[in-house]
């Protein structure tokens, strides 16, 4: 039985697909997710669920999500979980926030510092650093990617991604309904990350406004974000601290739950 | 029927040992100036003996950053042709409306040419292929909306009087007023190349434009997408005018049919394996789910997955041979689509100066003739330039 369940919430922006689940905990728990849209079933909140609230709202443009029409940058995709967090009745809440996530999570506490009690960045984009560029992840091969956003080629998605690469030389021969959620979430993703290349040029001088104590979590097998972008977070961010996570890549949240469970938990206590 | 000779201007001298793609990337290191100098003159010397010969107009287009067409600014050899031409229509197949900012500079070049050129002007608007968007750093996610709203921007700067305000979501411009006007009123014929997907279909036949199918896929495709236009004409409540139908393809004509292909195979392989390796990537949020949807059914039949002449033949990605051999062809296809223009490329790839002028000679003397008897009835009278556009779809706007 699973502890976290799905439902839909009206935004300004039109209907949106909103996970819950769990009870309890010092302030809900809210999960950004990355550009995979890995919501769905995914077994970290089912973790977290169990000793605390939950809630993880899909993005515009990703699931079940409406309203990507509206959304033309990351400052719009911040009023947007403002909204979100308004409609929820959360006025202070925990972060969790994985790669574009994470970007967002700093977006809105840079500008609500008030609404974020405490912050997990896994692997987050959102900052240019010289000479450390951010991956190119649009219009890449899949199977390239698989292995820059998994550690273990073995994982379902991973093993998805190079059978669909396998494929891609005649796209007639795969069912659409296995490239739409594809499809939407990079066309979702392109909307807010294109250029500037999935960061904010204003975001790093706003940075030093966020007070919640920050955890950033730099997977070790990144291949998307290098690791100068988790310093250049844990060093902006007053109270905040970097922490590398061994055999896991950019989706570690997806790849390594326990693990990455482990670490939400000690930071944001139960 | 209307015969269009159409350029790519294609690099030709891509060293044996690259093979990576064409576009976006393609190390500008390996363009040789003096050669794309001379390529350039021989190129426009070939659109322009394309009047003599009696083509009704000529062709050209718009890519950036990429050895398969070497045309960045299309605008540029239109005004030469402009010059160097006293008939043809000059059709620019077309500008890339979301990469000009502000896109009034589209109204201002293509009312130029149409000035300079005595009318001749063919404008043709296109929202760009998937690798500008890379080379432009543009957010493919918006190309649909800056495409619409650069169009009826242009035509607004062209049909109403100026200085007005022009307030959209990515143009917000306070005094348009766009010196000079177009010699054609009230408008130059709009021309919108596509691959099919249904956006762009539908926005033509909104506007009562001419579609431009592009080649490089089988053509049970183009029969799909012309039949998806005269569909989309329909539900417009209209019946579409075969000269709002282009169908775009590589034509090669030899002594014989085996001396055709002995003398053209070369070059083709050259364009297909060298020149358009990274044409087709598709940036995210540049095409609409449900188009994406649709394209993908063609996708398998993209020229790039080819790998023998009889593909090439039996899909007729190229129509090559004997003069008899083209013009039963053409003739057979023309009827099949339901086209009224025919935009041939008599160069393609590394085919060299002398091979093109043969081809655009046996062509314009036995194919065209016979075509042109064939298919009278859609054939305007081509005669020196005039003020006045010719063909329903030169009305466009001017039609709801």
């Amino acid at each position: 039985m699973s502890a976290v369940t799905p439902g839909s919430l009206d935004t300004a922006v039109g209907r949106i697909e909103v996970h819950r689940g769990g009870t309890g905990g010092p302030a809900p728990l809210v999960y950004l997710h990355s550009a995979q849209g890995e919501v769905p079933g995914m077994p970290l909140l089912e973790q977290l669920a169990a000793t605390r609230a939950v809630v993880a709202p899909l993005f515009p443009g990703f699931g079940a999500s409406e309203g990507l029409e509206h959304i033309d940058d990351i400052e719009d995709a911040a009023f947007h979980l403002l909204d979100v967090l308004d409609r929820l009745d959360v006025t202070t809440c925990d972060v969790v926030g994985m790669s574009l996530g994470g970007w967002m999570a700093a977006e809105l506490a840079v500008r609500w510092p008030d609404r974020v009690r405490r912050m997990v960045l896994v692997n987050p984009v959102g900052l240019y650093v010289q000479g450390a560029p951010i991956t190119e992840i649009f219009g890449r091969p899949l199977d390239e990617l698989a292995d820059e956003l998994f550690a273990d080629p073995g994982h379902p998605v991973a093993a998805f991604m190079h059978a669909m690469a396998a494929a891609e030389a005649d796209l007639s021969q795969v069912p659409f309904e296995l490239v739409r959620p594809m499809l939407q979430a990079m066309a979702a993703t392109a909307k807010i990350g294109w250029n500037p290349y999935l960061h904010d040029p204003k975001l790093p001088g706003r940075l030093p406004r966020i007070g919640a104590p920050t955890l950033v979590v730099h997977a070790v097998r990144d291949g998307i974000v290098p690791r100068a972008h988790a310093e250049a977070y844990a060093s902006a961010i007053p109270d905040a601290r970097l922490t590398d996570l061994d055999g896991a890549a950019h989706l570690a949240a997806v790849e390594r739950p326990d693990e990455v469970a482990a670490l939400v938990v000690e930071h944001l206590g139960h | 029927m209307r015969f269009f000779s159409f350029h790519l201007m294609p690099y030709s001298g891509l060293p044996a040992d690259y093979d990576g793609p064409a576009w976006i990337t393609c190390p500008n290191e390996l363009f040789d100036p003096v050669l794309g100098g001379e390529l350039y003159n021989r190129y426009i010397d070939d659109l322009v003996y394309a009047e003599e010969l009696g083509f009704d107009g000529v062709c050209v287009n718009e890519h950036h950053q990429n050895a398969y067409g070497i045309m960045p600014s299309p605008n540029l050899i239109a005004s030469v042709l402009a010059r160097e031409t006293s008939r043809v229509k000059i059709a620019v197949v077309g500008n890339a409306l979301p990469l000009y900012d502000p896109p009034t500079r589209v109204a201002e070049e293509f009312a130029m040419i149409d000035c300079i050129s005595g009318g001749r002007l063919i404008a043709g608007m296109v929202v760009g292929g998937g690798p500008e968007y890379y080379s432009f750093s543009l957010n493919p996610a918006h190309a649909r909306e800056r495409f619409a709203e650069a169009h009826d921007l242009i035509i607004k700067a062209w049909t109403e009087p100026g200085p007005f305000e022009f307030i959209g979501k990515h143009y917000k411009l306070r005094y348009v007023n766009t010196w000079p006007r177009p010699v054609q009123q009230p408008h130059p014929e709009i021309w919108i190349p596509g691959v099919g997907s249904l956006e762009t279909l539908e926005f033509v036949a909104r506007h009562h434009y001419a579609y431009m199918g592009i080649p490089y896929f089988h053509i049970d495709v183009f029969e799909r997408m012309f039949s998806m236009m005269r569909d989309a004409c329909s539900r417009e409540g209209y019946e579409a005018d075969p000269l709002q139908l282009g169908w775009l393809v590589p034509v090669f004509v030899a002594e014989t049919d085996v001396e055709a292909r002995r003398r053209y195979e070369e070059h083709f392989w050259y364009f297909v394996r060298r020149l358009l390796p990274g044409i087709n990537i598709s940036p995210p949020g540049y095409t609409s789910v449900r188009s994406v949807e649709n394209i993908m059914k063609s996708a398998g039949t993209f020229a790039l997955n080819l790998d023998t002449w009889d593909q090439v033949v039996e899909g007729q990605y190229a129509i090559v041979g004997s003069p008899d051999t083209v013009a039963e062809l053409l003739a057979a296809n023309v009827e099949r689509l339901g086209v009224g223009n025919l935009l041939g490329l008599f160069q393609l790839g590394t085919l060299p100066a002398a091979d093109t002028r043969r081809n655009l000679e046996l062509f314009a003397t036995e194919v065209m003739p016979r075509l042109r008897a064939r298919f009278p009835g859609a054939a305007p009278a081509m005669g020196p330039a005039t003020a006045t556009a010719t063909g329903p779809a030169a009305n466009g706007a001017a039609t709801p």
